[in-house]
């Protein structure tokens, strides 16, 4: 098992049968199609480009992908899929949305944008897409890399808000009070969000240490509640290597 | 008075018969200084076959309305094109995540650009789309899209192509208490949109993922459309429900099958991974990129011309197969 394989179980166990997830590509894709494929058969995935509850049977790209429209149920326009998505504060439509990031801070505001001076960046990236949207209207899980340059106090641009600088900071900046990240899951564990919003280090994979999961992080880290997480069984990662990525795209 | 230019355009606009080459339609309707939108989502069904026309006319100084950009978009930027991006994703997905002439143009500080998101964009399209002067949404609280402008409002007076301010905030007079920002809606001059199927007239038939294209098709003053198969206007009358755009919308159409190549094109064909891969490549550098541009667009007068440089059997490796939507186990990497 490497890695990435055992991220894809990770965010696998975050998503719940009959629920609806906002998947981009890349690894939330893969533990979303895992789960489908194991605990959570019923469970709808949708895109930002509002294609809907498709069943992909080749890894997508893109959210774009046309292997997204597979048993798809509307190809919306949209603009629909935006409306859906800020009127699930209300419907409850969504359980939650997956993004990943450049920089994440202790109360898990995102950068995407650009490291250094925003308007004379050392390194720009592609920017928000539907990320943000998503971080204002939606619960999150975010998917990361865990290194010490990415975990640091304060990122260099927030392209996606988390818990902004503690319990509320979400409301003083006029965003939804008890919407936001939950969970940070990396190559290394599972991180959470204590009752002030601040990160702390929930699970530690097989192979990593609390110390190697310290160094790699740049602030400070409560790590007193963690715990080692559950090896997937030999069923789940056939199902994963074999079935849902047997081209090995992502993982 | 109405200029000539615009005596002409409407006079256009309520013809039956608006079918034009490619280089008749950016030389008309496309002009420097223009801000411009393009439809489709990074790769899919992005009208690349009118951008390669973009490049070759040399139109230049553009202000691009962004959404969900594609390696079209980068070509514009590596030609040195575009004067400013309103940016919210800009890649070849699953081969460029960041495309690499928009990097390198902003990092060496060549471009103008802002940040926004894909949500705010799509409904501030939307509201251009319907005739509203700007949208109130909760997208962009507390984040750097709103509190740090690509464009300080100095700048943005320079542009008469922009609004003084990118976004103002306001409480909702309605609701009080409840913060909002307003983001104008674009003024778009021109629109190019990719479709399956088109008539004379201008009434398309957009079929699959619709993305931006219908609103940016109505919101823009001038719009050009491209089709993969051009019909009678009796022909596509006949089912008006399978219809998405009324030709009331639209200035020009352009038959370019394959138009959307090396993007996907519901119905009709898959992405090129070969053409996705080489741009990776390329687009390395200011060099690989100019080599890159005039192997696939300089050297060709025009369409037809490219088509047959790519040869029949690698398009027809593309064709999707219809009970899946796409091309069953094609070689991605």
């Amino acid at each position: 098992m490497n890695a990435k394989q055992m991220m894809a179980v990770a965010i696998a166990r975050h998503i719940e049968n009959h629920k609806t997830y906002i998947i981009g590509t890349g690894l939330p894709l893969i533990g979303a199609t895992l789960a489908k494929n194991t605990h959570a058969p019923d469970t709808n995935l949708i895109f930002e480009t509002a294609l809907f509850e498709g069943s992909p049977q080749e890894v997508p790209t893109s959210v774009s992908d046309l292997r997204n429209c597979y048993h798809a149920s509307v190809l919306w326009p949209q603009y629909r899929y935006f409306g859906f998505q800020a009127l699930s504060m209300r419907s409850g439509a969504i359980d939650c949305g997956f993004l990943g990031g450049a920089q994440i801070d202790p109360y898990g505001n995102l950068n995407a944008t650009s490291i250094g001076d925003y308007w004379k960046p050392e390194t720009r990236f592609t920017g928000s897409g539907g990320a943000n949207g998503i971080a204002t209207h939606c619960d999150t899980i975010i998917v990361m890399k865990h290194e010490k340059r990415r975990f640091c106090e304060k990122v260099d641009y927030v392209t996606s808000p988390g818990w902004l600088d503690g319990k509320d900071g979400r409301a003083k900046a006029g965003l939804p009070p008890d919407k936001g990240p939950r969970a940070v899951v990396t190559e290394l564990g599972v991180l959470r969000f204590d009752e002030g919003r601040r990160m702390y280090l929930a699970e530690v994979f097989p192979g990593a240490t609390v110390q190697e999961i310290q160094e790699n992080t740049g602030f400070e880290l409560d790590v007193s509640h963690a715990v080692e997480a559950e090896v997937p069984s030999e069923a789940v990662l056939s199902i994963l290597r074999d079935k849902v990525d047997p081209l090995r795209l992502m993982i | 008075m109405t200029s000539a230019f615009e005596m002409e355009r409407l006079a256009m606009r309520e013809s039956r018969d608006k079918v034009m080459t490619a280089r008749q339609a950016v030389e008309r309707f496309l002009h420097d200084g223009d801000c411009l939108a393009l439809g489709g989502f990074v790769t899919n069904r992005r009208p690349y076959a009118m951008v390669h026309e973009i490049i070759r006319q040399g139109k230049k100084d553009l202000y691009v309305e962004g959404g969900s950009s594609g390696g079209d978009v980068d070509m514009l930027i590596g030609a040195g094109r575009v004067k400013a991006i309103m940016v919210a994703y800009i890649a070849n997905s699953g081969y460029t995540q960041v495309l690499r002439c928009f990097r390198r143009a902003v990092e060496q500080g060549r471009i103008l650009f802002d940040d926004y998101s894909i949500d705010t964009q799509t409904i501030a399209y939307h509201g251009a789309a319907l005739g509203l002067p700007y949208v109130a949404v909760k997208n962009t609280l507390g984040s750097d899209l709103s509190a740090k402008w690509g464009m300080s409002r100095e700048e943005r007076l320079r542009h008469p192509k922009l609004t003084p301010e990118k976004f103002l905030f306001q409480e909702n007079p309605f609701h009080p208490g409840e913060r909002l920002c307003l983001i104008p809606t674009p003024r778009i001059d021109v629109a190019f949109i990719h479709v399956q199927t088109a008539s004379p007239d201008g009434t398309c038939r957009l079929i699959g993922p619709e993305f931006q294209d219908v609103d940016i098709a109505m919101a823009a003053t001038r719009t050009v459309v491209s089709c993969e198969e051009l019909v009678s206007n009796d022909e596509i009358r006949r089912r008006p429900e399978q219809n998405s755009i009324t030709g009331l919308c639209v200035d020009a159409v352009v038959h370019l099958p394959w138009g959307a190549h090396p993007s996907q094109c519901y119905a009709q064909y898959d992405y090129d991974p070969g053409y996705y891969r080489e741009y990776d490549q390329a687009s390395r550098s200011d060099e690989g990129f100019a080599a890159f541009a005039e192997k696939y667009v300089f050297s060709h007068p025009d369409h037809d011309s490219y088509l047959d440089a790519l040869g029949v059997s690698r398009l027809a490796k593309l064709r999707v197969e219809p009970c899946y939507g796409y091309v069953p186990g094609l070689k991605r990497k």
